[in-house]
């Protein structure tokens, strides 16, 4: 039972995969809209904030019951949650 | 706004979300209406023999446009908690006696809009009878020249105070700082991805005073890469939300998230959005299953009190496990102003669910039900 209390190289590495991932990901299909092509991404479903009470309901439970949390954004403080 | 080529039988409702918040190819401006959202949620959780917290939840969310460069938005919530959860593993016979508690917790964010970039001050406050929380949040976007893409910066900072029913004299305190960097993308007009890096860091109470035995580090990190990508697919009117998480702190556990949403509309009126998330996550390092001490039996390890471990918890939620979520989402939007939506979703936690290796041995399954019902209009 004894604790490692730093990032391991393997952490470190697997997130600059998924940034690395991100980038090829972003440079397959390459090709930014003009501006009166936003239309499709302009529609509600396709923003990254989504329905705000929802994610803040749903991130509250995860976060009660699993060990893993955050990543979208900052500024959550923490719950005595059982 | 963006004018849109050639408007869609969606084009009214769509347009109507232009001036909704998050929406990143309009960050330099301030949300043009207002907009007040009602939500409840029911929740419930169980395992094998035990029916253990049932919490009920009614929430109001408050979006204000002051000007077009300022605009003013919060949130307040209040949770009735209650049932009884083990104090140790699994153990049925181990549960705490039925408690029942309240939760009230507010948010309030304000946004200065400028000509590509947009800065976020923001306060909350959570409130228990047993744990306040107090956290201050700064946020920054920068907009390329051509609004295809928006750097995201963030510093948060989290000032907890943690007590016990069942010990009065405990008087502990935690604070976390955390920072993030990432970056959103519109690909093509049909593809939006963002990628984001957050680390944190913390020192203070980590254990959990209704827990025994529990003794843990009083300092903690993480490290989170999250990715998200959105695709829109024109000829179905529909859109594939899915993103990938990858978390990894100082206990130990390293996790990862997958979730899918595909959003449907079904008339120019009703959309449904089945849903789908993969959880997995290892054991924190001090995490013992439960085998116990053929002498003193549990929730004892074997050899604790002969030669007790600096760091120890008997925690399910540090267990090594996997989750699974389907869940189903409506949203009618009645006109251009009022919306109402219904999701309901179920969850299962199971050991051998764990992706990548073999989970924790001897713990029962976990279940719960979310349900929400929401109300919104904007003015």
């Amino acid at each position: 039972m004894n604790a490692t209390y730093s990032f391991s190289t393997k952490a470190r590495m697997r997130v600059a995969a998924s940034a690395l991932a991100a980038l090829v990901l972003a440079g397959c299909a390459y090709n930014p809209p003009k501006p009166w092509e936003k239309g499709n991404l302009s529609k509600p479903e396709m923003t990254m904030a989504g329905d705000p009470l929802d994610q803040r309901f749903v991130e509250h439970i995860y976060s009660s019951k699993e060990n893993a949390s955050g990543g979208a954004g900052v500024g959550g403080g923490g719950c005595g949650c059982n | 706004m963006a004018a849109t080529k050639k408007p869609t039988k969606y084009g009214s409702i769509a347009a109507a979300a232009l001036a909704l918040p998050g929406v990143v190819l309009h960050a330099e401006n301030a949300p043009e209406s207002g907009e007040v959202a009602l939500k409840y949620l029911h929740y419930n959780d169980s395992q094998p023999g035990l029916d253990r917290i049932t919490v009920s939840s009614p929430s109001i969310y408050l979006l204000l446009p002051i000007s077009p460069r300022w605009s003013l938005e919060g949130t307040a919530v209040s949770d009735a908690v209650s049932g009884a959860t083990p104090r140790y593993h699994t153990a049925i016979s181990g549960a705490s006696r039925h408690m029942s508690d309240e939760r009230h917790a507010v948010d309030v964010k304000v946004t200065r809009y400028q000509e590509r970039a947009s800065f976020s001050l923001g306060v909350s406050r959570s409130d228990e009878h047993d744990y306040t929380s107090n956290a201050l949040s700064f946020a920054v976007t920068i907009a390329s020249d051509d609004n295809n893409r928006t750097w995201n910066l963030g510093v948060g900072t989290s000032s907890d105070s943690i007590g016990s029913t069942n010990d009065a004299n405990l008087h502990e305190s935690r604070k976390t700082t955390e920072v993030m960097v990432g970056v959103t993308q519109a690909v093509t007009a049909n593809d939006l991805v963002q990628g984001n890096v957050t680390v944190s860091n913390g020192s203070g109470y980590y254990s959990d005073p209704y827990k025994e035995p529990d003794v843990r580090p009083n300092k903690r990190g993480h490290v989170i890469g999250l990715l998200r990508w959105n695709h829109h697919f024109s000829e179905l009117g529909a859109s594939l939300r899915t993103s990938y998480r990858y978390y990894h702190d100082t206990f130990g556990i390293s996790a990862h998230t997958i979730s899918t949403e595909w959003v449907q509309p079904i008339t120019p009126r009703l959309s449904v959005t089945p849903s789908l998330r993969l959880y997995s996550q290892s054991a924190a390092t001090f995490y013992f299953d439960p085998i116990y001490d053929k002498n003193v039996g549990a929730p004892y390890p074997p050899n604790y009190f002969s030669n007790p471990p600096t760091y120890i918890s008997p925690d399910q939620r540090l267990s090594a496990f996997g989750a699974v979520t389907g869940g189903i989402k409506f949203v009618l939007q009645a006109d251009a102003n009022w919306r109402a939506d219904l999701k309901v979703e179920h969850y299962v936690q199971q050991s051998n669910w764990r992706i990548g290796g073999s989970g924790s041995v001897g713990l029962d399954n976990f279940y719960a039900n979310f349900i929400q019902l929401g109300l919104s209009r904007r003015f």
